[in-house]
């Protein structure tokens, strides 16, 4: 299949992938990060080896990773009253019965981690290929499940709700059950060996550009009208019946209005955000999530910040891993840029980046998004600092550059009834040539998700364009 | 009561003073004791609260004893300063020249904390009661415990901003010796009146504080001495890459290498962990003709390798060009490489082993018929991830057909969690590994595995035509055997991801002796 284009709006491909670059070194603007995928997910690891990400098979015919690609320990750590410990989990100080209860948790996440009566496993990725057993729990909030499992332990709780704060940018209170379920089970439960993961000094921007790279696409060259890669291109409309869709193409000059161009498509992939989608339609009315009522598709304000520091961040306790979260904060702290530089690399300074999802209830979720999308950014990067300074007292005369992103709709919620119901049905069904595909139509702001979402239009669309092949999804 | 005169507000203003200085250079002593701590017993919270406790109920304990020193105050006032001065001057001297000598520091430590706690005890109250004539006890109280608290404050200050990085540890100790006896001298002089032997005690100052001033001046070779004991024997070179700091030290014939104050090898036995990390195997490999050596910057494995005929080509990947280009070029060393460095046959990188061999497979490069990986010991974690299955899967990717790839791999009887660790995380990459050890007197019994991806008995026989001292057919048979108290041990893999050889490398030596590690 050679006769496509991929049009983006921005400057620079990768949307909610992208990267930035401060003089000490490049950093992740949001995604940061793979988990390394099972064996079971065939076509990502196919992905993977196309983009040089595994670089071979071991005896075994287990993939083998690009070292340089895998988190190496420390990855994590936590900080509890000013100390760090290393990992995810809060337990120093934790009760015989805290520690029970969390033993409790383990074994009930192991209990879920198998196949459903359909044959399928309850938790899976894609998300939609799961069982349809466990469907109901989607229908409840992880709260409620919580307090059915009589979990109270607040350590439990803090680590639970930061993994959705983390996956989804919602507590629990806000985060279906399935979904919460989902982030611990979708892989595969973890008996005893941490999942390795996979990461890059820019984060899953270094995926984007390979991706580019084998279409192409070179970022500093000058623009081609005909290149099958197009940035600054924004699609203004769609026809879908037609296949007619129209874009602006603007040049590198900030001040050019652009052209207008026409180009005619026999499939659509719509890969940019649903709520879009309704603007660029010329019939409105052909969108099916227009009569809907019921749960509809909201999405999680983000404040992301990467700092340049004179200094590694230290702390007292457990030595600075990759990722490193306060524990009973808004923020879920930051991740260090600079951690994969080998031995070889003695040059002084880290880069960090924080993250921040701005939770609410979902009405209020919007005065939030004002907010963080109002006023200037300096308000923001002094917050920034601010919160680093409480992880780390003094960090704030180390600060050299912070470069803030605001992401107003950065990631959709996956409230509960949103993953299984008619919203997220409608909202992926095809309307003429047009198949909505980015990771939001999927319900998870995951990279598989997106990943899978996108090889299913595909092979959908190359169905209809008669040149049908066996699916690479199981 | 008579009105006070010039020469009695003169006299009190060196009291304060000295209180000031004495506040001072306590608090200091007490500080490069903790530092000292920190640095040769290692953990520094422990050290440092426990040296702050010792401390100051050393200075309660001098206090009390104040009250038994009734008589010639201003005598056993200059008297306390000089000793202060003598053993907080000399105290990180001593304490380096004791880590060299003594089986263990810590009783020295204490004992001069204990010293200078106490003594520093007794002063302020002896102050107090000679400078209590003509003043009330409240303005009394409150200018010297004011300056005591004001000296406190500028040690604190000085110590870490000015001390430790312009002086170091031992020149600051003598530093502040050298102003103690200042003190003790000057009030020597003001004080002749009161004393009861002013001509000797203005000696003995004087003497105290010539003696330390000398050593000020000497200190900065008095570093390299205690550097010098600290290695037992002579610093020959002692370098600081951008790395890691390179020593080498000779007595006699002796000539070592440290780094970072860890050994790497003596010259008079490391033939013995050459020879065995080396030959056993080409001698599995057969002829080997492209060999790949990770680490080994100082050119003594090469040496060995380019003993045998076959090999064509041999590239060295080591971290540091500091090392590989004082072992290439300085006369004192390369006869021990015999050149090594500089064969044309041989080819040095100057990169991180992990990433060069990531891109030497990237590149597509050639594969290899021997790999030999002499790294620094695994003591922290970007050691760690060079002994990961992550890195081991890269080295046999890395093996040509039938290639065999040689691992030092600690010690599988100091370390040997740390040693059986490496031993099955190369056996979960894929390889089969042959554990063995041979003796090497300067580390004990040091440990090896040959790794291959087909299964091989080990080799029998050693290599012929090339000049041995330590392997014979009959010794290289012996060191595949493991005695009964030397079993495999039922260890976890290290993983990129949880490095658990890091850790279990740490508690092995740290359950023997911290000073017994070689590492880098
Ligand atoms: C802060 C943050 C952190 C994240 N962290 C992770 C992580 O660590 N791991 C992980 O797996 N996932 C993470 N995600 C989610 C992940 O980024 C996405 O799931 C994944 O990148 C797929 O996104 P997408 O391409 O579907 O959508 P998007 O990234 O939203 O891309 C949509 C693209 O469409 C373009 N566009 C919009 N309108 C138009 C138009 N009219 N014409 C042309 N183009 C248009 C946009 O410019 C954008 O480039 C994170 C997301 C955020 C926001």
């Amino acid at each position: 299949m050679h006769d496509f284009r991929v049009l983006e709006l921005e400057d620079a491909l990768g949307g909610t992938a992208r990267g930035g670059e401060l003089p000490r070194s490049r950093h992740p603007l949001g995604a940061h990060y793979l988990p390394r995928p099972e064996p079971r997910f065939h076509a990502l690891e196919r992905l993977l080896e196309d983009l040089g990400v595994i670089i071979g098979r071991d005896p075994a015919g287990r993939a083998e990773y690009a070292p340089s690609t895998i988190v190496a320990a420390s990855v994590e750590r936590h900080q509890l009253d000013r100390i760090w410990y290393a990992g995810i989990s809060p337990e120093h100080g934790a009760t015989p019965a805290e520690q029970a209860e969390a033993e409790r948790w383990y074994a009930h996440l192991r209990a879920l981690d198998r196949e459903g009566p359909d044959g399928r496993r309850q938790f899976t990725l894609p998300s939609w290929r799961a069982s349809a057993a466990l469907r109901e729990l989607d229908a409840i909030s992880m709260r409620d499940y919580l307090q059915r499992l009589g979990v109270t332990s607040w350590r439990l709780r803090w680590e639970i709700d930061y993994a959705c704060r983390d996956d989804y940018g919602c507590t629990l209170e806000q985060t279906s059950a399935y979904a919460a379920l989902h982030h611990f089970l979708a892989r595969g439960y973890d008996e005893d060996r941490p999942r390795p993961l996979l990461a890059w000094p820019d984060g899953n921007a270094e995926l984007t550009r390979r991706m580019a790279a084998r279409l192409g696409y070179i970022a500093a060259a000058p623009v081609d009208p005909h290149a099958r890669v197009r940035t600054r291109a924004a699609v203004v409309s769609i026809d879908p019946d037609r296949g007619a869709l129209r874009a602006v193409l603007r040049g590198e000059d900030p001040e050019d209005p652009g052209e207008l161009v026409e180009l005619s498509a026999r499939a659509i992939l719509w890969a940019a955000p649903r709520f879009v989608l309704p603007y660029v339609l010329t019939a409105r009315g052909r969108d099916p999530l227009a009569g809907h009522r019921g749960p509809a598709m909201s999405y999680s304000p983000w404040l992301v910040a990467s700092v340049e520091l004179l200094d590694r961040p230290g702390g007292i306790g457990s030595p600075l891993a990759w990722d490193n979260v306060p524990v009973q904060r808004d923020n879920l702290g930051y991740v260090v840029a600079t951690h994969g530089e080998d031995r070889s690399d003695t040059r002084p300074g880290a880069v960090v980046t924080y993250y921040e999802p701005l939770t609410a209830e979902t009405p209020a979720v919007a005065t939030r998004r004002a907010e963080l999308l109002a006023g200037d950014l300096s308000r923001w990067s002094d917050h920034v600092v601010r919160q680093l300074a409480a992880m780390h007292p003094g960090i704030e005369r180390q600060v050299t550059r912070v470069s803030v992103t605001r992401w107003g709709h950065a990631m959709i919620r996956p409230v509960p009834g949103l993953l299984f119901g008619d919203a997220l049905a409608r909202a992926r069904a095809p309307i003429g040539v047009v198949r909505p595909c980015a990771t939001d139509v999927t319900g998870l702001a995951l990279f598989e998700q997106a990943f899978y979402s996108g090889v299913e239009a595909a092979e959908e669309a190359l169905a209809r364009l008669g040149r049908g092949a066996a699916s690479m999804i199981p | 009561m008579p009105a006070p005169t010039k020469s009695d507000h003169a006299r009190a203003r060196l009291l304060l003073f000295s209180v000031l200085i004495v506040a001072t250079c306590g608090l200091i002593y007490e500080l490069i004791t903790a530092t000292m701590a920190s640095y040769l017993l290692g953990d520094s919270v422990t050290q440092f609260s426990l040296v702050i406790g010792v401390y100051l109920s050393a200075m309660g304990l001098g206090s009390w004893l104040s009250k038994y020193v009734t008589r010639r105050l201003h005598d056993r006032f200059i008297d306390v300063q000089l000793v202060i001065a003598v053993v907080g001057g000399c105290s990180a001297a001593a304490m380096f020249f004791g880590y060299g000598h003594l089986s263990s520091v810590r009783p020295l430590l204490f004992s001069i904390l204990v010293v200078v706690g106490t003594m520093v005890g007794l002063e302020i109250p002896l102050l107090m009661r000679i400078m209590k004539d003509g003043q009330q006890l409240k303005d009394l109280v409150a200018r010297v415990l004011a300056f005591d608290y004001i000296g406190s404050l500028l040690a604190s200050l000085l110590f870490p901003l000015l001390l430790l990085p312009y002086l170091g540890l031992v020149r600051a100790s003598f530093l502040f010796g050298t102003l103690n006896a200042g003190v003790a001298l000057a009030c020597a002089r003001v004080f002749q009146g009161q004393l009861a032997r002013p001509r000797l005690l203005l000696a003995r100052a004087l003497l105290v504080f010539v003696a330390l001033a000398s050593l000020l001046i000497l200190g900065d070779r008095l570093e390299r001495f205690a550097e010098n004991d600290l290695y037992e024997d002579p610093v020959l070179i002692s370098q600081k890459s951008a790395y890691q700091r390179l020593t080498i030290t000779r007595f006699g014939e002796d000539m070592r290498l440290y780094i970072n104050g860890n050994l790497q090898f003596s010259s008079v036995d490391e033939h013995r962990y050459h020879e065995s990390l080396i030959h056993p195997a080409v001698a599995d490999f057969g002829a080997p003709r492209r060999v790949l050596v990770l680490g080994g910057g100082d050119g003594l494995a090469a040496r060995e390798l380019l003993k045998h005929a076959s090999i064509e080509r041999v590239d060295l990947v080591d971290l540091d060009p500091a090392m590989t280009t004082l072992f290439r070029e300085h006369t004192l060393l390369t006869p021990l490489s015999g050149g090594s460095l500089s064969d044309p046959r041989l080819t040095v990188h100057n990169a991180d082993a992990m990433r060069w061999v990531e891109e030497h497979r990237a590149r597509g490069g050639d594969p290899y018929d021997v790999i030999v990986i002499d790294l620094p010991d695994p003591n922290n974690l970007s050691l760690g991830k060079l002994y990961s299955r992550t890195f081991y899967r890269l080295v046999a990717g890395a093996l040509a057909p039938g290639g065999t790839a040689v691992i030092q791999a600690t010690s599988p009887y100091l370390a040997p969690r740390s040693y059986w660790c490496v031993v099955n995380t190369l056996e979960d990459a894929g390889l089969n590994p042959r554990p063995y050890h041979a003796h090497v007197p300067s580390f004990g019994d040091w440990g090896f595995v040959l790794a291959s991806v087909d299964r091989r008995p080990p080799p029998r026989r050693v290599p012929e035509g090339v000049a041995l001292r330590f392997l014979t057919d009959e010794v290289l048979a012996s060191l595949f055997v493991f005695p009964a108290d030397q079993e495999r041990l039922d260890v976890e893999v290290n993983l990129l991801n949880n490095q658990i050889l890091v850790h279990y490398y740490e508690e092995d030596f740290d359950a023997i002796s911290p000073l017994r590690r070689r590492n880098g």
